[in-house]
């Protein structure tokens, strides 16, 4: 089992190298076609031609292109990704800050998605058997139509501002500090046991991560419903149906084990939709995640922080791939004897 | 086989044209391809006659008139149907001028990148090999990337504007079309009518077009409306972030922006565009998978 999985994890790593190579040259290109002067809003109104060529020459932007990037590679290998322009500091220093608060963010998004769209995924599965999915197939449809970004909007006005129960702005309440110890703030505060600063975390990230579950569920409930449909056709189900089991144990036990697989897939091939959402959400509710970090990037053409985030947004990819293939082989017994 | 039988046309005309009577009455059944239809035609014409049914125009402020509530709502007058925001703009007027730049975004970027998708879809479908190996490495390198985060350097990188959105949906979106409808072509280049094509001295592109291309008809249908529905979330996106398009054009995605200011007192300004933006996408999707299950036999036997 272990030398499966690490022979995964190495093939996947070697496979990863020449991706993230090209996916930075690509990025890196791109932000060089910049219409605008990054450097503009980094010069006082009164700077002269030549202060500007002097800071040009400082942040190696007078090099050509092929240079720019073999620098700017050769330091991202020894960990150094530059400094922010508008944030003056360093981007690896914003990235360990940003970087938990969004993978907690959007693992609670799947947390949350998984909770509603597996029951989801069975209702819609069991009205299709007994011929009422006209209503199902509409509601999933409607949920398809709603991105989170909406659902973000939509929940602060239900629950902020109709209903005001639950914050919806930063990441903690006013005057909690967040110790540091993972940057995880749900387990930090847990660890230095502050139960009040830990419920307020919750609070917070319980609606941020609500927008982004309601996002990704319609996804999960459709590859569950028609993995479940596939399944309906299996002879096993014949089988265990002829031992005397009850059909909610077939339906539970062994369909939703087997319709499992396809779902794992497409989750982790979806798992950049997560990100993406991840991004207009954490900027709408003010949370303090690489994806709000990115908004404000983007506004102001901060380029050594775009190209450090996209580098973190290609490897937080991987990693997510990496996980899916050990999760598939771990559960799937026919790529166990390779 | 006999000669004669080779220098006959590969299929019957009704038989390979995917359009016949018979997948038009399969179309007309589906009860979602004219609800869904029907969304897009009525948003299709507001759009195009919004000079005649606004009541307003879209930028005009009436700063006696700021957030004025629909006219249903108590203090709410006739003049502005639906209210007005914070600026004293027409938020009907508004909104059915937003429905402008929200279908021509998702038109023209629907179609560009059905046509680029589709073009290398069918190039490495087809002649698989090498061809087929560059560009499925190139859709996995693309699609290691989340697509907002992707069409954001990408606008960096080009600029603002109606055009910019388009293309940068375009240049992210192309890898939906191209992985979905390559592993089709990959199937159907293994037909009997295709090598038949080919056996009675049809070229490369004349097999591509005429045989192989009509039978990824329907799925490139329904993928384009499906697209219609992301171009539209994601011009929304951008034009909320204020990265889309200038102040005086007005969209979707800009009123979201805008109302978040008023939330608190004037929910209205900011539930108007959200439905606008819901019921379109909505519309796209339903008449997409209307027509998927129209056209695909063994979806309908499946009782979907």
């Amino acid at each position: 089992m272990f030398q499966i999985i690490s022979a995964i994890v190495l093939r996947r790593l070697l496979l990863a190298i020449p991706t993230l190579l090209l996916l930075s040259l690509v990025v890196f290109v791109v932000l060089r076609m910049l219409p605008v002067d990054p450097l503009a809003m980094l010069l006082p109104a009164s700077a002269t031609a030549a202060d500007a060529a002097a800071l040009r020459q400082q942040l190696g932007f007078d090099k050509p292109i092929p240079q720019q990037f073999l620098i700017w590679l050769w330091k991202a290998v020894n960990g150094n990704l530059g400094s922010s322009i508008n944030f003056r500091q360093p981007v690896v220093q914003l990235m360990l800050a940003a970087v938990p608060a969004t993978l907690e963010l959007t693992l609670t998004g799947l947390l949350l998605a998984l909770v509603i769209s597996v029951p989801g995924g069975v209702l819609a599965f069991v009205l299709h058997q007994r011929r009422h999915e006209a209503a199902a197939d509409l509601i999933v449809a409607l949920m398809q139509s709603i991105p989170s970004f909406l659902w973000s909007l939509l929940l602060i006005l239900a629950f902020g501002v109709f209903w005001p129960v639950l914050p919806f702005s930063g990441r903690v309440g006013d005057g909690v500090t967040l110790p540091d110890i993972t940057g995880f703030a749900l387990v930090d505060l847990l660890l230095v046991g502050r139960f009040e600063a830990w419920l307020s975390a919750v609070s917070h990230l319980l609606l941020p991560a609500l927008a982004l579950a309601l996002g990704f569920a319609p996804l999960v409930i459709r590859v569950l419903r028609s993995s479940l449909i596939d399944a309906a056709n299996e002879p096993y189900v014949e089988v265990a149906r002829l031992r005397g089991l009850s059909e909610t144990r077939i339906l539970w036990r062994h369909m939703l084990k087997n319709a499992s697989l396809p779902t794992i897939t497409m989750i982790g091939v979806q798992f950049g939709f997560l990100f993406g959402g991840a991004l207009l959400v954490e900027m709408i509710f003010g949370f303090p995640g690489v994806g709000n970090l990115m908004v404000q990037a983007v506004k102001g053409n901060d380029l050594p922080l775009i190209q450090g985030i996209a580098l973190i947004f290609c490897v937080l990819m991987l990693v997510i791939t990496v996980i899916v293939d050990v999760l598939y082989a771990v559960l799937n017994p026919r790529l166990r004897t390779l | 086989m006999t000669a004669t039988a080779l220098t006959t046309p590969p299929a019957p005309r009704g038989e390979r044209f995917p359009v016949t009577r018979a997948t038009l009455r399969q179309l007309a059944l589906q009860r979602r391809v004219w609800v869904g239809g029907g969304i897009l035609l009525v948003i299709l014409l507001l759009a195009v006659f919004a000079p005649w049914v606004a009541p307003h125009d879209p930028l005009e402020q009436d700063l006696l008139h700021m957030l004025t509530p629909p006219m249903w709502a108590a203090g709410g007058s006739g003049e502005f149907p639906l209210g007005t925001d914070g600026l004293g703009r027409c938020v009907l007027s508004r909104a059915i001028y937003g429905a402008r730049v929200a279908l021509t975004v998702a038109i023209e970027a629907a179609l560009g990148s059905m046509l680029l998708g589709s073009t290398l879809a069918l190039l490495g479908g087809y002649f698989g090999g090498l061809v087929d190996r560059a560009i499925s490495y190139l859709v996995d390198l693309w699609m290691s990337f989340p697509p907002v985060v992707l069409s954001l350097i990408l606008l960096v990188g080009l600029g603002t504007g109606v055009d910019k959105v388009i293309l940068a949906v375009v240049l992210v979106d192309w890898t939906r079309f191209c992985r979905v409808i390559r592993a089709d072509v990959l199937v159907i280049r293994r037909r009997d009518y295709v090598l038949a094509a080919r056996l009675i001295g049809f070229t490369h592109l004349r097999t591509m077009l005429r045989e192989v291309l009509p039978a990824v008809v329907p799925l490139m249908i329904t993928l384009f409306s499906i697209e219609m529905g992301v171009a539209i979330i994601v011009e929304a996106t951008l034009s909320f972030i204020g990265l889309s398009v200038p102040p005086e054009i007005t969209t979707w995605g800009q009123m979201l922006a805008d109302a978040r200011n008023d939330m608190q007192s004037a929910a209205w300004v900011m539930l108007t565009p959200v439905l606008c933006i819901i019921v379109t996408v909505l519309g796209c999707n339903l008449f997409g998978d209307g027509v998927r299950v129209a056209l695909d036999p063994r979806l309908r036997l499946r009782g979907e």
